[in-house]
């Protein structure tokens, strides 16, 4: 299924990791996370927020706390998706999501000699 | 690949938290001189009591115009937690050393956008900072002013009463 959704949308791998991956289909204008045996879709404000909520789990403070299993629920208001994640699987997903945006970046600076300052 | 990040917003996530900060930062002074209004105006001083309230109503009036920005630019503005508002103080002249101090803050949290947005490149949000550079100069001007009324008129005898009544006259002009 995953792979007939890849194909039939073009999606383009935007960033992996050994954990995932994450595609953007520019026929749809949305972001496909490929992670934790999940296949999920985002747009553009629900891929910055999953962001926002990784990069804001103190991933020592659930390593150190003995009270509590070392997993996590990651989710947010609005969001179809829930991920229960390790602290291991909690790094990676932060991995993934920073390489994305950082591509996302170059992305934006390749878009800007290439089309939109280009007379 | 189509730059999609781009297509939905103007300005960067850096700059969008920044405003999203400054956004609290201007409730968080609206709480205050509010507070402000509250201490002048159970002491006696109503002039005081009436110019923080003015004061607090503009706050929330910059709080809104940075709020539009950032939904007007394609990006989320964040309502903000207001707590931690300082309720009592000790006496009249701190009132107005904590203006002051606010707006000195304020001062040097836009210089700080305004720099971030000079390294972007990003001269959409500086043209839209500009009115609020400018705004802080009537903003320290006025709370500097107003404490110079401490030494000015003194506060012994009725010193206070005095410089109650001229807090409100105190206005600012570019020329
Ligand atoms: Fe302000
Ligand atoms: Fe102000």
């Amino acid at each position: 299924m995953e792979k007939a959704c890849i194909d039939i949308n073009e999606l383009i791998n935007v960033f992996s990791n050994t954990q995932g991956s994450i595609y953007q289909s520019d026929k749809l204008n949305c972001f496909y996370i490929d992670f934790g045996g999940k296949f999920a879709r985002y747009n553009c404000l629900s891929l910055q927020k999953l962001k926002k909520v990784v990069e804001n789990i103190d991933v020592e403070a659930l390593l150190l706390n003995t009270t509590k299993a070392d997993f996590e629920l990651v989710t947010f208001n609005g969001c179809e998706h829930i991920y229960l994640l390790s602290a291991l699987e909690i790094v990676a997903l932060k991995e993934l999501l920073q390489g994305t945006f950082t591509m996302f970046k170059l992305n934006y600076m390749v878009n800007d000699c290439l089309n939109r300052l280009v007379y | 690949m189509k730059d999609l990040m781009r297509i939905k917003c103007l300005i960067s996530q850096d700059i969008e938290t920044l405003l999203n900060q400054q956004i609290k930062k201007e409730a968080h002074s609206s709480s205050l001189y509010l507070s402000m209004s509250s201490w002048c105006d159970q002491n006696g001083y109503d002039f005081s009591a009436d110019y923080f309230a003015k004061q607090s109503e503009e706050e929330r009036v910059h709080q809104l115009k940075l709020f539009k920005y950032v939904l007007d630019m394609g990006g989320n503005a964040i309502s903000p937690e207001v707590s931690g508002i300082k309720t009592d103080f000790a006496g009249f002249r701190e009132v107005f050393e904590d203006a002051l101090e606010a707006e000195i803050a304020i001062t040097q949290s836009f210089k700080n956008i305004a720099s971030k947005c000079h390294k972007e490149q990003d001269f959409v949000t500086m043209e839209f900072l500009n009115w609020f550079l400018k705004e802080q100069r009537e903003e320290e001007y006025k709370a500097r002013r107003a404490l110079e009324l401490f030494e000015v008129i003194g506060e012994e005898g009725t010193g206070r009463w005095e410089i109650d009544k001229h807090v409100n006259k105190i206005t600012y002009s570019e020329q």
